[in-house]
């Protein structure tokens, strides 16, 4: 069942000279107990993604959905304070660039143990709560990973490496006990074995305690490893989206193959020191955005038809929006 | 044929405690290296083994504590030692790890690819325009963005600013600090791209850090594994992917196999 709903989600920014549409027409569902990855380059509209869901959006800009629903309660129509009690008990997310997302004048411990909701304090008077507090935040940091709780507890975030900065942003995350976690980013410039600690923690969360995760990276390596599901976002538009291992073998729209060709742990056909099949050009800028496909000017099969915007086509469980899509042959 | 040998380098990062004392806080090398034409080398270890500390002390950005760089195939034929900055400047060029920080906001493309070639180089004016619109001709770029600003560039045409400026002294080595870790993927297989090509075509040799293994077992020819300031294992890349030897150079590559490995089980 779909916890996470998202249908024609369409945000447009108001810029001097008219409005951007920077997400056209997003589709996203999670269901429960799934890891369900978001792959997208810079300036295609993930983060934002990220703010429509949690209720970060500037009021300035415009966002309307079809849908837009939390366990069947639509997210767009609530109250804000209905709103921040879902983000509280059911939604957490965890930022991009853990070091600057903490607060600077705080140690980790304070920050943490602010974090931990009101129903799960134990005891009456404040000492015994303070102690409740400490109790549950040092368990959640040695779930996390982090073994060393004494001295972590007292350093600042500026004192601390990057990937304790992230296993630590995950335990604030989990201390209230989510539903789905959005994670934004979570591996950017780790080295691998820390990236694979990371993920492994991730794998077994969604393993014993049946958390929903939604993974927004565009490291490919790290994707394919856990997720079961994939979504494809290029500039604001989702391409593709399906089972990972399906996408993986056969991906019918041309964007997800130059993104799955360009990493090339997955070639092992490849020759070293060869070319790697690449796009060209680069990602076109909010301002500059192409008609129609907007994969377009890119594209190696783009054609006439493509000025237009493709809709959503459906193949069992897999949907792709292009006009002329590969592998349809094998299909 | 070597280009640069590197003899004994060590570097002591101290840390005064008093007035008299100071604490070896972290200690790098010695290290031994020679590096051939043409020849790609992988440095790849864990955060904080001293990986962009080495690259540094190639260029000569920071001063060695001991140990001598040699570099052959000098424009008079004899080995030189490398001791003043500007025969470094010219034959080692350094690509930095933040592409767009690691350029002036303030001043034109024209005029950030111009000044190594003023500091440099006694070329006039008028020829160094020249020099640098076939630079960026060169790395794929147009005539025009001369007079662009670092704010007007996309990522990967700032990749190949960057690029541009460790070309234009006609290098014979670029240290590269992380160069692919901030692309997106289609830009990083484009930047990839160019490296080879222009690898072929210059007869470079290319050291540069990595994090990302898939693209090391692409591009490189060898790989350096660093662990707390030590070499602990180099070879060639297929020796050190399939054999790994020493403990942390398996964990490395394991755990980038784990990921690697295809999972269709689900």
């Amino acid at each position: 069942m779909a916890v996470l709903d998202i249908k024609n989600l369409t945000l447009e920014l108001n810029t001097g000279t008219g409005s951007v549409k920077a997400l056209e027409k997003v589709n996203l569902t999670v269901n429960s107990g799934e890891i369900r990855a978001l792959v997208g380059e810079s300036g295609s509209g993930k983060s934002l993604i990220v703010a429509a869901i949690s209720g970060s959006i500037p009021p300035q800009w415009t966002l309307t959905a079809d849908r837009l629903t939390w366990d069947g309660r639509n997210l767009l129509t609530m109250s804000s304070a209905e709103r921040r009690e879902v983000m509280r008990k059911d939604i957490a997310v965890v930022f991009q660039h853990p070091t600057s997302a903490l607060d600077p004048s705080a140690t980790l411990g304070e920050q943490l143990e602010e974090s931990v909701p009101v129903e799960f304090v134990e005891g009456k008077w404040f000492w015994e709560k303070a102690q409740s507090r400490r109790k549950q935040a040092i368990g959640v940091m040695h779930k996390v990973g982090i073994k060393q709780h004494k001295k972590y507890m007292k350093s600042y975030p500026h004192e601390i490496s990057n990937d304790i900065a992230q296993k630590f942003m995950i335990a604030m995350a989990l201390i209230s006990q989510p539903k789905l976690l959005i994670a934004d980013d979570p591996t950017r410039g780790m080295e691998t074995t820390t990236k694979t600690q990371i993920l492994k923690l991730f794998t077994r969360l969604n393993q014993t305690r049946d958390l929903g995760i939604l993974f927004i990276s565009h490291d490919l390596l790290a994707i394919a490893s856990m997720a079961t599901t994939m979504t494809v976002l290029y500039c604001g538009q989702t391409v593709e989206s399906g089972r990972m291992s399906k996408i993986r073998k056969r991906p019918l729209h041309p964007y997800t193959k130059a993104l799955l060709d360009s990493a090339p742990s997955f070639r092992t056909d490849l020759p070293p020191k060869s070319c790697l099949p690449s796009l060209e050009g680069s990602i076109p800028t909010l301002q500059h955005l192409p008609i129609g496909c907007r994969l377009g000017p890119r594209c190696p099969r783009a054609q006439r038809d493509c000025v237009s915007i493709p809709s959503v086509r459906r193949i069992h469980d897999h949907t792709y929006s292009c006009h002329f899509p590969l592998h349809m042959d094998k299909i | 044929m070597e280009v640069i040998r590197v003899e004994n380098l060590s570097f002591d990062k101290c840390k005064t405690t008093s007035w008299f004392k100071k604490d070896v806080v972290f200690k790098l090398g010695p290290i031994d290296l020679s590096v051939n034409r043409g020849e790609t080398i992988a440095i790849i270890g864990e955060n904080s083994a001293g990986k962009s500390l080495l690259a540094k002390l190639l260029v000569g950005a920071v001063a060695p504590t001991t140990g001598t760089i040699w570099m052959h195939e000098r424009k008079d034929g004899k080995e030189a030692k490398i001791s003043g900055p500007e025969c470094r400047a010219g034959d080692i060029r350094m690509m930095f790890q933040q592409t767009s920080e690691a350029m002036n906001p303030g001043i034109t493309v024209g005029q950030i690819l111009d000044e190594p070639l003023k500091l440099n180089t006694t070329i006039s004016v008028v020829e160094r325009k020249q020099i640098v619109e076939e630079t960026l001709i060169k790395v794929g770029l147009l005539r025009e963005h001369y007079h662009f600003y670092r704010h007007m560039l996309s990522d990967g045409q700032q990749q190949r600013i960057a690029m541009a400026r460790a070309l234009l002294l006609n290098p014979k080595v670029i240290v590269a600090d992380e160069p692919f870790a901030a692309l997106d993927p289609s830009i990083r297989s484009q930047t990839v791209n160019l490296f080879l090509q222009l690898q072929q075509e210059m007869g470079l040799a290319f050291i540069f850090i990595s994090h990302n293994l898939g693209i090391v077992r692409h591009i490189a020819d060898r790989i350096i594994v660093m662990d707390e300031g030590q070499i602990i294992e180099t070879g060639e890349t297929e020796t050190i992917f399939r054999w790994p030897k020493h403990p942390i150079t398996k964990k490395l590559i394991m755990s980038y196999q784990s990921l690697a490995a295809i999972k269709y089980q689900r």
